[in-house]
């Protein structure tokens, strides 16, 4: 909590001093290209043909909401979503309970186990790429080898397949962000709070469910929907994996609009992601109302 | 107390400053982009680059290479902003609208002793848009069918009937028939299919209409083409090519993975280079009908209206089309040459480059003119191959794509006068 | 009982263990692989026959040297400046309720929500005007102004878990509130401002979407720029991917473990909380 005080003219210049960089930098390099990008969504502009670039209204929004592939896209969005969320937060909620306590080797395990972190999702994409080839990939001569499939599998060429191995991808990846956050999480939970009661293996699992878990549970939502946020906007990993493909069948939201970026609609392109942010910003407020996450401030 | 602060702050602003390093000397400065980057051809590219240097003191020449897939909107984006830019590589369907929108300069030909050394095909090609010349093309690409063999081949498929079921013998689960493409740039061999089915009843100067002014995808010969393409992918290609592009196509057909692959000329290099030993190359199948039909590809080099050092940016252009520097570039690449002279040189006869004379001797393997100047060029480029990979994995029929095409064609018909 | 559960930890984090680092392992031994290994049957768990031209080649050809330097360059001073100015905007944010407090804040979080590609036609066009295409420092600006927001709501985020008291106190003794700041605060501070630059570096170091599109001058390309012409390129070249992404990967290694305990005592506490 601030507390409250009289603000002079002087606290004023010492708080715009502060805060006027960061907001310099913001305005113009995020805000001025997001309004201008804004603005053309209801332009006909198209990189390859600029001679005329007339308002039109709605016309783009009704073209991409007419679109079968925007709607798949929104489809896989969701799964896209909610499978990598739901393994992420469990696995990464395993690894943060068993990394808890200290034991020796801890920080080391901790060093190479979050690693994955600090790599970029471009990088794990290619990576994973090359292990799922359908051809040289590993995964396939590994899977081969333990008999859970009899010939080669062209993961990344077969739509259901395609969508499971961006997923096993991005879950690989997210698990140690998850396990970061909710180590953190725990560890800021009062030591006190736990001392009053007596530890045999029963009475943990109550201590865990009664005591722990309500502690984090705002500190978890955030977590949470700071995710569902980042992953919806990171295409970084199914663009190097599979662009989208094949057939669509791994297109998520952000990799449909760089199609339409790079296929020169900027008009288009900039009605996709008006209609991504509304998308965000009402599923945010929603979230933040059922969570009731302003109660913990 | 405040000063400590406000020199930290102006310090990083310094060294953010700082960093946009401006070289000030008098030398002249090209900036030169290319297309169609591969590694190989931007080291062939760098060497002709140092050519034009060493006989041109005080010019120097930068060359950018985005990659390949993402080139041609990168070189928009420059050219929209009208800056940094004097020399770029222009292809068929970016000609156009680069000099729609006025941003590539006319080259002069009658001053320029180079411009009677081009094959006729050179010439025409360098003015096909609005009649001026605004490029000077580099090579030309045809395809051609690359074989094994050794897969069990007595002699080249000559039909696609014959490819897919050549195809299909060749399939045994490690090794496929046909390095087929069912990413990027798919529809395209869709359509040569389909235009070979049309055969005689195609116009060649319109190559996605009929005489008859219908559109190709309007005829029942185009349902069986289409229907023959999903088979020979289902059947005689690997599941992994539903997303194969370039790249894909020819390493599968370098790797021993698929025994046919049809490719432009520049793949004869490649395939060289690999050590693959058993292999040929013949004329594209042609459709029942005999007639096969398949556009000239082709790309060059020109100058942006806003240089500022035109004379320069104009003999490079000129240098790089000269018959020395353009034979070595059509070789180095492999490509169908621009200058006359290259008309003895022996590489170009022999070989895998016979299948190419073969074509050309034949009158039922014809050559095309795409609609590429149509408004609606690009976007069918894009919608077409995700229409493609629909097909093959099923999730839309022979009859929707056709129908979408012929509509989408038909209607283009009408916006150009 | 007990024994029994220490067992099965050991197992699960062992298994855990090998699953990520498996990945790595295979990367690292693709890019010792030559070429002809690499695309051949059956596989082999360990080369052959070990190679570095990969490496060589990225050198050689690739100029792969330019790129980790101006890598890290650009890295390193955004970091910085983006570290600074959270440090600076935090403060006020968390210390302070003036008229238009929450505006800010609320412009800040919503860029997190906006997609970069809209945004991105617009900025090629301003930088082009601004001369800053092909800089270095283009690329600088663009990664400050896409860090700020996160940077200033995480430390807003430690400030707030510092007492206010501690700064009282020493204002007391007759600092001023800057004073109190750098010589109380900050020092307290210290491990979340570590994590807020490592997560502005790491973010700097990965970045490729603008990357792409604002440089294209050899001279001033960035690893992931080059690396991305890897993919779309004629062939993909496994081996020089391979051997690229162990040598982008190895600073990142480097700064992860020199500041590994950081990571979870600061970054998260901050994130959690903004």
């Amino acid at each position: 909590m601030s507390p409250p005080r009289v603000f002079t003219a002087r606290r004023a210049a010492f708080v715009g001093l502060c805060l006027l960089p960061g907001a310099v930098f913001v305005a113009v390099f995020t805000y001025y290209p997001v309004i201008r990008g804004a603005v053309i969504a209801f332009q006909r502009y198209n990189l390859f043909d600029l001679t005329s670039t007339p308002f039109v209204g709605l016309e783009n929004f009704r073209a991409v909401l007419g679109e079968d592939r925007f709607w798949t896209a929104l489809r896989n969005t969701g799964t896209w979503v909610v499978v990598s969320l739901f393994f992420q937060f469990f696995l990464g909620f395993g690894l943060a309970l068993l990394l808890r306590r200290h034991f020796r080797g801890r920080g080391l395990y901790q060093a190479w186990v979050f690693f994955p972190w600090a790599m970029s999702g471009f990088l794990i994409g290619l990576l994973w790429r090359w292990m799922f080839n359908g051809q040289f990939g590993v995964i396939n001569d590994l899977l081969l080898k333990a008999g859970v499939i009899d010939e080669r599998v062209g993961f990344l060429a077969t739509p259901g397949w395609a969508m499971t191995s961006v997923i096993v991808a991005n879950i690989w990846y997210g698990v140690t962000f998850f396990a970061i956050m909710i180590m953190a999480a725990l560890q800021s939970v009062p030591k006190e709070l736990y001392e009053a009661a007596a530890v045999d293996g029963a009475a943990r699992l109550r201590q865990f469910w009664h005591v722990t878990l309500p502690h984090i549970r705002p500190t978890l939502a955030l977590i949470v929907l700071l995710r569902i946020i980042w992953i919806l906007n990171f295409p970084d990993l199914i663009y190097a994996m599979t662009g989208g493909g094949p057939a669509g069948g791994t297109d998520i939201i952000t990799t449909f609009l760089i199609q339409q970026v790079a296929g020169g609609d900027y008009g288009r392109a900039g009605a996709v992601g008006l209609l991504v942010l509304g998308l965000l910003l009402s599923f945010s407020v929603f979230y933040l109302n059922a969570t009731r996450f302003e109660r913990s401030r | 107390m405040k000063k400590p602060l406000l020199s930290v702050a102006a310090a990083a602003m310094l060294v953010l400053a700082g960093c946009g390093s401006g070289s000030s000397s008098s030398e002249i400065r090209l900036r030169l982009i290319e297309s169609l980057t591969s590694p190989e051809r931007t080291k062939l590219i760098k060497s002709l680059i140092a050519g034009f240097e060493k006989a041109n003191p005080g010019v120097t020449v930068e060359l950018i290479s985005p990659p390949l897939d993402s080139a041609d909107q990168k070189i928009t984006q420059i050219l929209q902003t009208k800056k940094d830019l004097d020399v770029l590589e222009v292809r068929d369907h970016t000609a156009k609208s680069f000099s729609n929108n006025g941003w590539l300069a006319e080259l002069p030909t009658d001053t320029w002793p180079g411009w009677s050394d081009l094959t006729e095909l050179a010439r025409n090609k360098a003015v096909e848009v609005g009649g001026k010349a605004y490029l000077i093309p580099y090579g030309f690409y045809q395809r051609t069918l690359f074989y094994r063999t050794d897969f069990g081949m007595a002699r080249p498929p000559t039909t696609w009937q014959e490819l897919y079921e050549a195809g299909r013998r060749m399939t045994t689960g490690d090794r496929y028939g046909y390095a087929f493409r069912g990413g990027k740039g798919g529809a395209d061999y869709a359509v040569m299919m389909i235009s070979a089915y049309n055969g005689e009843a195609l116009d060649p100067e319109k190559s996605f209409y009929l005489k008859d002014k219908r559109t190709i995808f309007s005829t029942p010969e185009a349902a069986q083409a289409l229907d023959l393409f999903v088979k020979i992918f289902k059947e005689a290609s690997p599941p992994d090519s539903v997303a194969w592009g370039f790249p894909e196509m020819v390493q599968g057909f370098t790797s021993g993975v698929t025994g046919m692959l049809i490719q432009d000329p520049e793949v004869i290099k490649t395939v060289e280079e690999s050590g693959l030993a058993n292999w040929s190359t013949a004329p594209i199948p042609k459709g029942p009908t005999g007639y096969a039909f398949q556009p000239v590809g082709y790309a060059g080099w020109g100058v942006t209206s806003f240089t500022r050092h035109q004379k320069e940016a104009v003999k490079l252009v000129q240098f790089l089309s000269e018959a020395e520097q353009s034979i070595a570039f059509a070789k180095g690449n492999s490509l169908i040459p621009i200058s006359k002279q290259a008309q003895d040189d022996p590489q170009f006869s022999q070989g895998a480059w016979k299948a190419y004379l073969q074509a050309q001797q034949d009158p039922k393997q014809v050559t095309t003119i795409r609609p590429v100047d149509y408004p609606g060029w690009s976007q069918f480029t894009v919608d077409s191959d995700r229409d493609i990979q629909s097909l093959i994995t099923g999730r839309t029929t022979v009859a929707e794509v056709l129908g979408k095409w012929d509509s989408f064609w038909a209607d283009q018909a009408g916006k150009v006068s | 009982m007990r024994r029994l559960a220490t067992a099965a930890k050991v197992v699960v984090l062992g298994a855990w263990l090998l699953v990520t680092l498996f990945p790595l392992y295979w990367i690292v031994v693709t890019s010792l692989k030559p070429q002809s290994e690499i695309f051949s049957l059956p596989l082999r768990y360990w080369p052959g026959e070990v190679t570095f031209e990969h490496y060589e080649e990225l050198f050689s050809f690739a100029d792969f040297g330019t790129y980790l330097a101006n890598s890290l360059v650009v890295s390193l001073v955004a970091a910085a400046v983006v570290t600074v100015i959270g440090v600076l905007g935090g403060y006020t944010l968390a210390r302070f309720s003036f008229p238009g407090r929450g505006a800010v804040m609320l412009a800040y979080l919503v860029t997190q929500m906006i997609p970069l590609f809209i945004a991105l036609a617009p900025l090629y066009l301003l930088m082009s005007d601004l001369g800053l295409l092909n800089r270095l420092a283009g690329l600088m600006l663009v990664y400050v102004a896409m860090l700020v927001p996160f940077a200033t709501i995480i430390m807003r985020g430690f400030y707030e878990r510092v007492p206010v008291a501690l700064e009282e106190a020493a204002q007391v003794d007759g600092a001023s509130r800057l004073g109190a700041m750098v010589r109380v605060v900050i020092p307290v501070m210290l491990p979340g401002i570590a994590a807020t630059f490592i997560f502005a570096f790491v973010q700097c170091w990965n970045e490729l979407f603008l990357a792409i599109t604002f440089i294209d001058s050899e001279d001033a390309k960035t690893i992931p720029v080059a690396m991305n012409s890897f993919i779309t390129q004629y062939d993909i070249d496994w081996g020089s991917m391979a051997a690229a992404t162990v040598v982008s990967v190895v600073p990142t290694l480097v700064l992860f473990a020199a500041i590994r305990r950081y990571i979870v005592e600061g970054l998260t506490a901050g994130a959690v909380k903004g």
